[in-house]
């Protein structure tokens, strides 16, 4: 039981050294509102990102023109295409590399997508490909631009059968630029 | 005694000194709140050090380089041959006997251009002294570097630089790195994220103070001493950037890429193949030493007398 505070401060101590050490800083999924879609219709997708503790990407719509803007890059593949992006608004940040704030995204953000189903969509799963492009700093340096895969699986389901709508937590009350 | 311990003992040593007062605390209650104030402090203790190790390691995004001065070894700097974006040939080779600072940058990124005015500075200050900067632009396209070099009135040669050019150098995990290499073509030290401009400049003139070409046994980092990391030719392909692959015949080769297209990178949020991290991230420690490791094993097995 003495050991316990070493063994306890030993485990954090390797767990911050190995998470330090980790080079992609951006990770996500991708999740729709819905389990499954009927052949016709348009639903929504969203990109549940986090950026880790320290770092920024910045705005779709960056401040300075010289900076790289996080973009999300779906391909459309039939029967789903995509329809409008929705980015959200970035936080306004100070860095000790520029003299005014510039709008980043830090933490965690939501992109959010519609996905169009073609009418004459056969009852099965397809998977929507793509990623979210970004380039992201710290207070010191920056990393180069990198892709963070993407792929959603979409349950197509004859309209005979129900869909119920999934994810709430990350559709609900959503807003965008 | 460990701290916790000592804190222990003087706050048992306190409640001791109040048993005749009407606070007195029982021998179990007394083990149970030692027992309860150990685990608080190992806590605590967990969770400075942790923060503290957090923060040199985002301050600094190169925490595994950072070593002690006396340890640091001072590798030959890879000689490297590019197209300056005026055309010209821009060798590493062609600068030897000079002081050189070769800077890792970008136009995208913000805090290579705090550094870069300074490097104009002092190209100007110490050129006639047998210094040069060179700038190197990752990831970049030739329009942005040409505006920025025209902006920011450079008064040396830039080219863009390539993931080849990136392993020959450990790998770039962050811009800006800097390089100062002396004149007998050693680097002396690496500088990882925004240095300031008073430590390039301490290095660059004890340097230059060295008119020999041999190795300066002298020199002292006068920033944080960072591990210097090269590459090597064999290991700067475009194939498997990070690792040596000259020993492969070209079926072995395929049958490699087989195998790191199969596996997966596991760095953070990585989803890539080791192949597509090793080609898309040559800063990847993780894709680099997992793709090092599995070269290994096949050549090791390659190499088994067969029974």
């Amino acid at each position: 039981m003495r050991r316990f505070p070493i063994v306890l401060a030993s485990l954090v101590i390797s767990a911050a050294v190995a998470f330090a050490q980790a080079p992609k800083v951006v990770s996500g999924h991708m999740v729709l509102d819905a389990n499954a879609v009927h052949a016709g219709s348009t639903v929504r997708a969203a990109v549940v990102a986090d950026v880790e503790s320290g770092y920024h990407i910045n705005d779709h719509v960056p401040t300075l023109d010289y900076l790289i803007p996080t973009e999300l890059k779906l391909q459309p593949a039939a029967p789903l295409s995509v329809g409008d992006t929705k980015y959200p608004k970035g936080s306004p940040q100070k860095f000790s590399f520029l003299e005014t704030p510039i709008s980043v995204y830090q933490g965690r953000l939501v992109v959010r997508a519609e996905v169009n189903v073609a009418s004459d969509a056969k009852p099965g799963s397809y998977d929507l490909k793509g990623s979210l492009d970004y380039q992201a700093c710290n207070d010191r340096a920056c990393l180069p631009p990198t892709s963070l895969p993407l792929t959603l699986s979409v349950k197509v389901v004859p309209r005979s059968v129900a869909t119920r709508p999934a994810n709430a937590d990350v559709f609900h009350g959503l807003k965008s630029n | 005694m460990n701290g916790a311990e000592v804190c222990c003992s003087l706050f048992i040593v306190y409640r001791s000194s109040l048993k005749n007062s009407a606070f007195i605390v029982s021998a179990f209650e007394e083990r149970i709140m030692k027992k309860r104030f150990e685990i608080v402090s190992g806590a605590v203790v967990a969770i400075l050090v942790v923060a503290g190790l957090y923060w040199l390691g985002v301050r600094s995004m190169a925490p595994a380089h950072r070593v002690r001065a006396a340890t640091i070894t001072h590798p030959m700097a890879p000689d490297f041959t590019l197209t300056d974006i005026n055309g010209a040939k821009l060798s590493l080779s062609d600068y030897k006997g000079k002081v050189i600072l070769l800077d890792f940058w970008a136009s995208w990124c913000g805090p290579c251009r705090i550094e870069i005015p300074w490097f104009v500075q002092m190209q100007d200050r110490y050129r006639d002294q047998g210094f040069a900067v060179l700038g190197v632009a990752m990831q970049d396209n030739p329009d942005s570097v040409n505006n920025f070099y025209q902006q920011f009135h450079l008064n040396y040669p830039v080219a863009l630089g390539n993931a080849q050019l990136a392993a020959l150098y450990g790998g770039i995990y962050g811009l800006p790195t800097s390089f100062v290499i002396g004149r007998d073509g050693r680097i002396y030290s690496q500088h990882s994220g925004t240095t300031g401009a008073v430590v390039f400049q301490k290095e660059i003139e004890q340097l230059l103070a060295d008119k020999s070409e041999n190795e300066d046994a002298d020199f002292t980092p006068a920033g944080e001493p960072e591990e210097i990391e090269v590459g090597t030719p064999a290991e700067a392909n475009p194939d498997v950037p990070g690792v040596d692959i000259s020993k492969l015949t070209p079926g072995q080769l395929a049958d490699y890429k087989k195998q790191l297209e199969g596996a997966k990178c596991t760095c953070g949020g990585c989803k890539f193949s080791l192949l597509q991290c090793r080609r898309d991230d040559t800063t990847c420690p993780v894709s680099k030493k997992m793709a090092r490791e599995m070269i290994k094993q096949m050549q090791d097995a390659q190499d088994k007398p067969k029974t």
